[in-house]
């Protein structure tokens, strides 16, 4: 396989003009929210401050100098590595990520899982007979997937199996998987269950179109006819040419899942990406939610490239061009 | 041969769901029955409260969230004490005495006292404490409180004197709030913030960033060493979680402020103390601006609002109606008031009295998200005030946003829960002062108010100032200053098995110094 | 999740209403959001249903009954008139919100399409900051920023939105550019705005409206979680989504009080769901030769 080097190179620019404009759009819009550092962090006692002592704080936060120079310091320290400093938690926020990230990683993963295994055997299920009751099992269960709030379910699965069965897992101290896998799997159960049941349901409608529309193809026929038997035509040409619009849709749904997350790590209390955004952005701390919001960013281009990348592996027609 | 194929085509898929079900299954089957375990009791007991948010800010002179501050009064102490009842008792400091003419505050400390770094802590640390609390440059919170020590010295190692311009009998009290932490001669914010060095009966054993502050028994503790070994105290964001944690034996204390949520705590093996709070709901009114300059609107909204309905409908009657002071040494009564039951004739004469018989209009701020009924208590007020032909304009506001213009004292009236001291100078002389620092937000003053307030902080005789007081608080009312309303509960939710925890009126957590787990 | 591209022969307004309802998917999408609809002007104009807003504590958390058909609150506000204000609440901030960000976006996805170069990279380098923001964090940003209010948490979802609507608009166009009929325009000298109005809008308007029916399922429910979040139209404007949230602390006691809400969005988002696979379904040429 040979590697597009000209390509790639052209993507990397294009990410790297995309992550810049990541940048200012998120700097900018810090900026433009009512408050700042001192506000959040003092509350109503900042109206005892005296004007010196506003001014020793906002050199103290970093935000008395022109935004100019704001800007252009964060670049800088990006470049070197330094994310910034949370004072909140009086840690670097490159340690908060790198704490935070596995966590929501693991749950998107986790729930791409789970609804992988829910939604492409529906989508079979569905396009085996099409428009026969298993068909239409399918499709509501997709579409319940799809209409049901995740912050609905998530409320509900909490309230009722913690008040009902005792079953609350996240109740108990966050363990990451190194620590105590078992623990870990358990906490995450629920919310990768929440969240991969919305996920479902588009991959179940991709399956089963992309199943449909490629049974009716030429190939298809054609290989039906020289003889090929149905279980090796299944697999490696059908599902082989239904991956390409899975694939597809897996990629956009990780995006969707960094982000979309926060609700669900809010109701469990999981100490995720999304809400170390949250509180940063409820606290003011610039440094917390431009640094995280930037990194979210590229490892979303990052997946896309990979995204990429992976259509001209697996889809044949591109292979063969 | 075709409806074979059908079959194994169509088992594929349902063994897939199969196994994912059982995947499911199994772990959650696995789940119910280490719940319960998952937090062994060791020798002496491990104690797990659940809070909302991360503590902001661990540096005791500059911390003025809820949990920071809670957090903080388990590693750090101060000269003096509150007891159970509110009243001052010793803490760092032995004993006291005051000069004949009130001074000069001679304090004996404590000897042998360490703190969490090793190092003795005497009245250098004292002496070093007060004298940067007072310095403008480091913005401390309580500044105010010691703006009556002109000097502190420390003539040997056990004693400090503190010189006063006037005399102040609300210093003691002050001097109690852990704003006024005794902190290591020298010591640095920066330092302190990640390597707290406090001389409380606890010291910090690990911090976990969005997720668990954990502090463990203080072995060079000055007083009875701390039945539990550690206090975690975990983030769990929402209350209703931290519920659903406790009802699962995952977290064994929590302090709750929505009465709805407490209200799902009770009935199972849970306890739930309903604690009254110095913190007051009001609803704040600006005498500066045009729309309030006149008392005689001021005294209309008053006479128009029932604040048992605005207690009833936005907290479910869970509180007391109060009057401004709500100390309970020096409790107001709120039947003393121009209007102690709402009066809509009244309400009316006092509008026209004011020129405005077709009605005013208020821009009211009110906050969303900051606490649970800011909201429905705003929504009331309106509706309320609407029948005595007074609009309030509400803004609702983001916290941020809110706070900002609170600052500012850019609003007519305000939708506030303000935080209360035990002592009324600590709670309102800096608002209701001419030269009180928050007096702009306050938007209220007046010469017979300022001489009311010095004469409360000069007098030590308790009746005396029982008294001063009692009139302070009549003149507020009588003038309209602002509307208070009432003061809600806070909700202390225990497992069964936690002994010796007392919830304090002042939101204090001191006594997880003797709270046991067996 | 984009329609894909169609270039053929567009239905025409008759033929694509006719085929709507042929389509059962469909018709059962546009009565259940009909219906919703419906109930919610009902609710405004106050032929059914009370003041949501109204508080009354001596009739809280009742149970369904002829007065309250839904039940009461904790404040003793009926859960019937809340539900169908905030489905209005929700619908005008979703229908609002796709409607800015279809007409934005169309017009900066055809501007992109058909003149290219500079315009091109500066909006398709917009669309790409924007798609690499997860949507609900950007959604939550922006209303962080501005003054709450229903307008502008409609323009922050807009905002979100958008980048679709871009990239849905401007792939058609550009394959649109090489058709014949086009070409032959621009040779004539036509101005690029007549070829634009005459052409190709009419060429990706399916397009652009099954767009505009699954974006406004996805509205509703960020609008929703908005409010769940505490984000979004500030109270005291009934919301479906705060009104779940504050009916977690109740749902032992007083079930109705999230059961209503959750049914009632459930449906909503059912409702736009189907109408739009059902758009979906009759604008596919490939489904019309069988139909």
């Amino acid at each position: 396989m040979t590697i597009p080097w000209r390509t790639v190179v052209r993507r990397l620019l294009s990410m790297m003009g995309t992550l810049l404009g990541v940048a200012i759009f998120v700097f900018i819009m810090l900026r433009a929210i009512p408050g700042n550092q001192i506000t959040a962090g003092l509350g109503t006692e900042a109206a005892a401050l005296t004007p010196e002592q506003r001014a020793d704080l906002e050199a103290y936060y970093g935000i008395d100098k022109p935004l100019i120079v704001q800007f252009f310091s964060w670049l800088g320290n990006i470049a070197t590595g330094n994310l910034g400093f949370s004072s909140r938690s009086q840690v670097s926020v490159a340690s908060l990520t790198v704490d935070a990230l596995p966590v929501t990683i693991e749950l998107a993963v986790l729930s791409i899982i789970l609804a992988l295994l829910i939604g492409i055997p529906l989508g079979m299920l569905s396009a085996s007979k099409p428009d026969s009751a298993r068909d239409a099992v399918g499709q509501i269960f997709g579409l319940a997937g799809l209409s049901i709030p995740s912050f609905l379910l998530a409320s509900a699965l909490l309230t009722v199996l913690s008040a009902k069965f005792g079953f609350n897992p996240n109740g108990e101290a966050y363990a990451s998987l190194a620590e105590d896998p078992v623990r870990n799997l358990r906490q995450m159960l629920l919310p990768s269950l929440t969240l991969g049941f919305g996920i479902a349901a588009p991959i179940m409608r991709t399956t089963r179109t992309a199943l449909l529309e490629v049974r009716s193809q030429d190939f298809v026929r054609t290989a039906r006819a020289k003889g090929v038997g149905n279980r090796r035509l299944q697999v490696r040409h059908i599902l082989g040419n239904a991956l390409v619009p899975i694939v597809t849709i897996t990629g956009l749904q990780f995006g969707y899942l960094l982000g979309g997350a926060v609700v669900v790590e809010q109701i469990f209390s999981l100490p995720g990406i999304g809400r170390q955004v949250l509180i940063g952005i409820q606290g003011k701390e610039y440094a917390v939610v431009q640094s995280t919001v930037l990194v979210i960013a590229l490892l979303f281009v990052v997946v896309n490239l990979l995204t990429d990348l992976l259509y001209r592996v697996i889809d044949p027609r591109v292979r063969a061009s | 041969m075709a409806r074979r194929t059908r079959l194994s085509r169509d088992s594929v898929p349902l063994i897939s769901l199969g196994l994912a079900f059982a995947m499911a299954a199994s772990a959650c089957s696995s789940g119910t029955g280490g719940a319960a375990s998952s937090n062994a009791s060791k020798a002496g007991g491990s104690l797990v409260v659940g809070i909302t948010s991360d503590p902001d800010n661990l540096f005791p002179w500059k911390a003025t969230q809820f949990q920071a501050v809670n957090v903080l009064q388990t590693l750090y102490g101060t000269l003096t004490e509150f007891d159970k009842d509110l009243n001052v008792v010793p803490g760092l400091a032995e004993s006291w005495t005051y000069s004949a003419d009130n001074l000069t505050l001679t304090m004996k400390l404590r000897a042998g006292v360490k703190f969490a770094d090793g190092s003795a802590c005497d009245s250098q640390d004292v002496k070093f404490s007060l004298d940067k609390i007072k310095d403008k440059a480091t913005a401390a919170v309580a500044a105010a409180s010691v703006a009556s020590v002109t000097s502190v010295e420390a003539p040997d190692a056990n004693t400090v004197v503190l010189k006063l311009t006037a005399p102040d009998a609300a210093l003691l009290g002050n001097l109690a709030s852990i704003n006024m932490a005794i902190l290591p001669t020298d010591s640095t914010e920066a330092a302190l913030k990640t390597t707290p060095a406090g001389t409380g009966p606890f010291i910090l054993k690990d911090r976990k960033p969005s997720q668990s502050i954990t502090v463990a028994r203080n072995p060079a503790y000055w007083g009875d060493k701390t039945p539990l070994e550690t206090v975690e105290f975990r983030i769990i964001p929402d209350e209703t979680s931290i519920v659903s944690a406790m009802q699962s034996n995952n977290v064994q204390l929590a302090v709750l402020n929505d009465p709805l949520v407490a209200k799902t705590a009770q009935g199972g093996s849970l306890t739930v103390t309903k604690t009254p709070q110095l913190s007051y709901h009001v609803l704040q009114l600006n005498a500066r601006r045009p729309a309030l300059t006149d008392v005689n609107v001021r005294l209309a909204m008053q006479c128009a609002v029932d604040r048992q309905q605005v207690l009833d409908t936005a907290a479910l009657g869970e509180g007391e109606v109060i009057g401004p002071i709500t100390s309970p040494a020096y409790r107001s009564d709120p039947s003393a008031r121009p209007c102690a039951s709402r009066d809509l004739a009244k309400a009316a004469e006092y509008l026209a009295k004011a020129g405005k018989s077709d009605g005013v209009s208020v821009k009211t701020i009110v906050s969303q998200g900051e606490y649970a009924t800011s909201v429905a208590e705003a929504q009331n007020l309106k509706a309320q005030l609407a029948e005595a032909k007074i609009t309030l304009d509400l803004d609702v506001l983001a916290s941020n946003a809110y706070v900002d213009r609170w600052v500012a004292g850019d609003f007519d009236a305000a939708v506030a829960l303000n935080g209360g001291r035990p002592d009324p100078d600590g709670m309102y002389g800096r608002y209701f002062t001419s030269t009180g620092n928050l007096n702009k937000v306050a938007g209220y003053s007046s010469p017979d108010l300022d001489a009311l307030f010095a004469q409360g902080r000069e007098s030590t005789d308790p009746t005396a100032r029982k008294a001063t007081y009692a009139k302070v608080s009549q003149h507020l009312e009588a003038n309209a200053a602002w509307i208070w309303m009432f003061s809600g509960f806070t909700y202390t939710v225990a497992a069964p098995k936690v002994t010796g925890y007392l919830p304090m009126a002042n939101g204090s957590v001191q006594y997880l110094r003797s709270t046991s787990l067996p | 999740m984009t329609a894909d591209t169609m270039v053929g022969a567009p239905p025409r307004g008759g033929q694509r209403l006719r085929l709507l309802l042929h389509s059962r998917t469909g018709m059962l999408g546009l009565v259940l959001v009909g219906f919703l609809l419906v109930l919610a002007i009902a609710q405004a104009f106050g032929l059914v249903g009370t003041d949501p807003l109204k508080q009354a504590a001596s009739i809280r958390l009742q149970g369904p009954s002829a007065a309250h058909w839904f039940g009461t609150d904790q404040f003793g506000r009926d859960v019937f008139s809340r539900v169908a204000a905030g489905v209005a609440n929700t619908t005008q901030i979703a229908a609002v919100a796709v409607g800015v960000a279809a007409l934005v976006g169309t017009l900066l996805g055809v501007i992109a399409g058909f003149y290219l170069k500079g315009p091109d990279a500066i909006i398709s380098g917009v669309t790409n900051v924007l798609f690499a923001f997860p949507p609900l964090l950007l959604a939550l940003s922006l209303t962080s920023v501005m003054d709450r209010n229903w307008f502008t948490v409609a323009v922050a979802i807009a905002i979100v939105y958008i980048p679709i609507f871009i990239r849905v608009a401007r792939g058609p166009v550009l394959s649109l550019r090489n058709i014949e009929y086009v070409r032959a325009a621009v040779s004539t000298g036509q101005s690029r705005m007549a070829i634009t109005m005459r052409h190709v809008l009419p060429n990706i308007t399916s397009i652009i409206i099954v767009q505009v029916s699954l974006s406004l399922s996805w509205a509703v429910l960020t609008e929703a979680s908005l409010s769940f979040l505490g984000l979004g139209n500030p109270p005291p404007a009934p919301s479906l989504g705060s009104m779940i949230y504050e009916a977690r602390t109740l749902v032992s006691v007083a079930p109705w009080t999230m059961v209503a809400p959750g049914i009632v969005i459930v449906l909503l988002v059912v409702g736009l769901n189907l109408l739009g696979d059902g758009l979906r379904d009759s604008f596919d040429p490939r489904k019309r030769g069988s139909s």
